[in-house]
């Protein structure tokens, strides 16, 4: 057979296979147990209620990433950081020349900058894909509220056209419409201190995020999110992270309310010393 | 018929209340006398479980009693009836008067333009206004707050930024009092505005989670009783303190223990009014158990603003820092 042939071929039955793949994904399973239908609600737009999480590794890295030790060498390989691969498009976060350099610092820095090592409220996108669940809650017509398991985070969408913001804030203030069967959230009004990962990626009060969920069938969400940042990128970027349903028996959020896992780190510099303490057993930073 | 639209926010007018209320008087005078008999009758079996003559509130598309809005609890009602025993400088950190205290003492709205309700106290029960907390855990309390400078662990959750409680979280605060409640498929949803709290209540039936799982603000199950939302709440922790607010006076800062167990009641009586009420038994803490009424009232126009407690928390480093500082001067 002539090169030009098989190679027609080739291209032939790896487009066929792929967009068999891709058609396999958008569809319900069709073999053995069928996935549930998209519910509805009673004005015809998907019921997005329920218990939902990502899974993954975006919270690590939104970018590509190999397996490395973690910060603690007493931890050894129970808080190593696992591989993951890029939920951006295209696997490139497009800084700005300064902010590139600033990134890279943040990530050599983790352990002091980053902060949800001191529990504070992780805004968005971030909120989505924490390693905890999130429950939505809301009926047609009214405000839909996200609830996060972490830091006991949470917003509210309200369902309307876009609002200037009063003042900034860590989780911004969302406005949501439907478009179709996807709920699109737009959300503005940050402040600075948010990271979108713990590698370092972070932004500026000038923050535009703009959300799409799209359920795939009832336990399965299609989720993007297009970062906008015109002081920190030179374009907007789009990240896509699967988001699962907790099918768990009686699932609901419980809590972790980390302020109490943070207040020694942060205070107890200034705490009246007793004499009583029971001291710490040393541990090694690895980072940076 | 008012339509049964409810969103979370928005201008609404309060006209027609008075409207309606004021054509049946002019025109129905006997009938007006019927009904407030009836009224009267009501009232005697308790407050804040009849919803107005004639009223019956909207419904979610899934059936449940609609209490979906933002609400807020701006009062000039005390906790409980004062007595000459209160000391309020030492129940808001500052026993000396030397503005120690975290907090002001005042939860009156002088900051608004509200026009407030004054009754005795938002204690109902026991009848006398005074909640019957034991002797040590008034001892408990008044150890932590003259100690307030030695350690974080010594404030209450809320100055922790932690948590203000259930129910300590809807005790008046005198700002940040946003409730904002949606609700979907067999879930009531509050959203605390202070301190961004999101309270998410099943009301499927299924039971408590299992009793190992200690929580700071208990683990809430909803049922219905009528148009009444019934919150039994368990599985409390031991660490967190029953009232958090400065106007709690003697209240503030009581310890909660393991024992806990709280019953909350949400009866939507008009249009504008959420009739809540809580009843408090822990029996390590208390001699008997006690209920609190706080009428909450619709006000689509309260803006919710994000709280970010922790991450702004000069509180505690400040109390801390100072107290060194004055350990050092000595």
């Amino acid at each position: 057979m002539q090169n030009w042939l098989k190679g027609a071929l080739i291209a032939l039955a790896s487009s066929a296979i792929t967009v068999a793949v891709m058609q396999t994904m958008r569809a319900p399973a069709s073999d053995g147990a069928a996935a549930a239908v998209v519910p509805r609600m009673a004005d015809g737009r998907p019921d997005l209620n329920g218990i939902w999480q990502a899974i993954g590794t975006a919270h690590w890295n939104l970018q590509d990433h190999t397996a490395r030790p973690g910060p603690v060498l007493e931890l050894g390989a129970a808080f190593a950081v696992p591989a993951g691969q890029a939920v951006v498009e295209g696997n490139e976060i497009p800084y700005q020349e300064w902010a590139a350099a600033k990134q890279k610092e943040n990530f050599e820095n983790w352990v002091t900058r980053d902060p949800e090592v001191k529990c504070y409220l992780p805004g968005l996108p971030r909120a989505t894909y924490m390693p905890y669940p999130f429950q939505i809650v809301y009926s047609p017509g009214n405000d839909v509220l996200m609830a996060y398991e972490y830091a006991s985070a949470s917003r509210v969408i309200k369902m309307g056209p876009a609002e200037e913001p009063p003042v900034d804030s860590w989780m911004g203030q969302s406005t949501g419409r439907w478009e179709g069967d996807t709920l699109v959230v737009e959300s503005t009004g940050f402040n600075d201190q948010t990271w979108f990962d713990r590698a370092g990626n972070f932004h500026s009060e000038a923050l535009r995020v703009v959300e799409r969920f799209t359920p795939v069938h009832a336990d399965l969400i299609d989720y993007r999110a297009t970062i906008e940042d015109p002081k920190v990128f030179t374009r907007p970027w789009t990240i896509q992270v699967p988001i699962y349903r907790r099918r768990d028996a009686n699932a609901q959020l419980l809590e972790f309310k980390c302020v109490e896992f943070v207040e020694e780190l942060m205070y107890g510099h200034l705490v009246k010393p007793t004499g009583k303490e029971k001291p710490f057993a040393p541990a090694r930073l690895r980072w940076p | 018929m008012r339509a049964p639209t409810l969103r979370g926010r928005g201008v609404r007018r309060r006209g027609p209340q008075r409207a309606w209320f004021a054509r049946w008087g002019a025109l129905q005078p006997d009938l007006l006398i019927v009904v407030l008999l009836a009224a009267a009758v009501s009232a005697c079996q308790g407050p804040g479980t009849n919803a107005q003559e004639g009223w019956t509130p909207p419904r979610t598309p899934d059936g449940q009693p609609d209490l979906q809005g933002i609400w807020t609890n701006y009062t000039a009602t005390p906790f409980e009836v004062p007595d000459a025993s209160d000391n309020p400088r030492l129940y808001a950190g500052d026993p000396d008067g030397r503005g120690r205290g975290t907090g002001p003492s005042s939860f009156l709205n002088d900051v608004t333009d509200r026009k407030l309700d004054k009754g005795r106290s938002l204690v109902v029960d026991p009848p006398n206004g005074r909640v019957p907390i034991m002797a040590w855990a008034e001892e408990h309390r008044t150890a932590r707050l003259l100690s307030i400078q030695d350690h974080y662990a010594n404030h209450t959750p809320w100055e922790r930024c932690i948590t203000r409680g259930v129910p300590g979280g809807i005790f008046p605060a005198g700002y940040g009092s946003g409730y904002q409640i949606l609700q979907g498929p067999g879930y009531v949803a509050i959203l605390y505005e202070m301190i961004h709290e999101a309270r998410i209540i099943p009301t499927d039936g299924r039971p408590h989670v299992g009793s190992s799982i200690r929580l700071w603000n208990g683990d809430s199950r909803g049922r219905w009783e009528g148009d009444t939302l019934v919150v039994d709440i368990t599985n409390y922790n031991d660490k967190g303190n029953i009232a958090t607010n400065a106007a709690a006076q003697r209240v503030r800062a009581i310890p909660q223990s393991e024992g806990l167990h709280v019953v909350e009641r949400f009866t939507r009586v008009d249009e504008n009014t959420i009739n809540y009420e809580v009843t408090i038994e822990d029996p390590k803490v208390f001699t008997a158990p006690w209920r609190v009424a706080i009428p909450l009232k619709r006000e689509p126009d309260h803006k919710i603003f994000e709280y970010a407690c922790h991450e702004g928390n000069l509180a505690i480093p400040n109390t801390l820092s100072a107290g060194r500082a004055r350990d050092k001067a000595r």
